[in-house]
């Protein structure tokens, strides 16, 4: 799993060598911005149903004609399983507030996420506005302080670049 | 290869839950003690190669048989051979102990190991003989408490900020990994 820890140890194992002062260092850096994104990531563990519920509900109002007979949004599973997928990919996105790093969404989220996508017939912009809403919605410091949410936002605008 | 922040995350994975609240308590700690942990690593980096060398020749001393003509560390190249295996042990705690997770050293270390040695013919009580003695370096190094009565004139400090608890937390942590190269040679 990608994260500065894991990279920096990746790195000196190829050379061989002990972890010099340079790579602890970096670990220290990463260390410093964690108790935001740690911040970040509590406070959307504690509201992510409200979130996905807003963001799922955004996106239906503009692509209303997912609900139409025969369309993505059309049955009450069907409902249920798009908000799923924003739920999925919060919850993603909180992983990747702990690791602070992409590993999470890049392993468990992206990959593969474009062939799914064709073969279950499902249209990405619905996706894109969802997560654009939610990109859109956090608001320092109401939600979090502005590092933390400085945070979370890089990691919507990571998941919509993957999907657009 | 994981690291504490990725153990959290595989670990709620499992479950499809989300990380917060009391998972994020272990995390936070981990963030506090930052400090502590890099003095800790950067106290066996810089120590490395004489806990090494102590070591192998502390385990050669409680057992001379080793260098003697057909004993594991003789001649020079096998002498060699065992200071590099000793030096790369050493070198996957230091890692497990920055990650603060030890999957580094079982996957990329411990996993085998004892087979190779096996076959190698490496006997296992004296490997795990040097292992201890690295491993009461270790403590004595991140504690910043290396025993004057052993040192002599060659006792060297680190220097670094250790409060009155010593970082037991960190050695406590250490020592664990050491005992898994242990557990996994014996």
């Amino acid at each position: 799993m990608k994260s500065v820890v894991t990279t920096v140890v990746t790195a000196a194992d190829a050379a061989g060598r002990f972890p010099s002062s340079s790579d602890l260092e970096s670990v220290q850096g990463s260390l410093q911005r964690a108790a935001a994104r740690l911040e970040a990531a509590e406070k959307l563990a504690a509201n992510l149903d409200a979130v996905a519920q807003e963001a799922y509900n955004a996106c239906i109002q503009k692509y209303s004609y997912l609900n139409n007979a025969g369309e993505a949004n059309s049955t009450d599973t069907f409902k249920a399983k798009c908000l799923r997928d924003v739920k999925h990919y919060m919850r993603l996105i909180n992983y990747c507030l702990v690791v602070g790093g992409t590993g999470p969404l890049d392993e468990w989220g992206i990959a593969g996420q474009r062939e799914v996508y064709r073969a279950l017939n499902l249209p990405t912009a619905p996706y894109v506005e969802a997560l654009s809403f939610a990109r859109n919605r956090g608001c320092a410091p109401r939600d979090m302080s502005a590092q933390a949410l400085t945070e979370y936002n890089a990691l919507l605008d990571y998941v919509i670049n993957s999907l657009s | 290869m994981l690291d504490a922040f990725s153990r959290a995350v595989v670990n709620a994975d499992a479950s499809t839950k989300c990380i917060g609240g009391d998972d994020l308590a272990s995390l936070r700690s981990f963030v506090a003690e930052g400090n502590r942990r890099l003095d800790a690593v950067n106290a066996i980096a810089s120590n490395a190669s004489c806990m090494v060398s102590d070591a192998i020749a502390g385990m050669i001393c409680e057992n001379q048989g080793l260098i003697q003509a057909g004993g594991n560390c003789y001649p020079n190249r096998r002498m060699a051979a065992c200071l590099r295996d000793g030096e790369i042990i050493l070198r996957y705690v230091s890692y497990a102990l920055l990650a603060g997770d030890a999957s580094v050293l079982e996957d990329r270390c411990l996993n085998g190991l004892k087979e190779t040695y096996t076959a190698l013919g490496v006997p296992a009580t004296s490997t795990i003989r040097a292992v201890q003695i690295m491993k009461a370096q270790a403590a004595a190094h991140i504690k910043d408490q290396p025993s004057e009565s052993f040192a002599g004139n060659r006792l060297r400090k680190m220097g670094s900020p250790v409060v009155e608890d010593r970082c037991a937390s960190i050695v406590a942590e250490a020592s664990s990994y050491f005992d898994r190269v242990i557990a996994a040679l014996s």
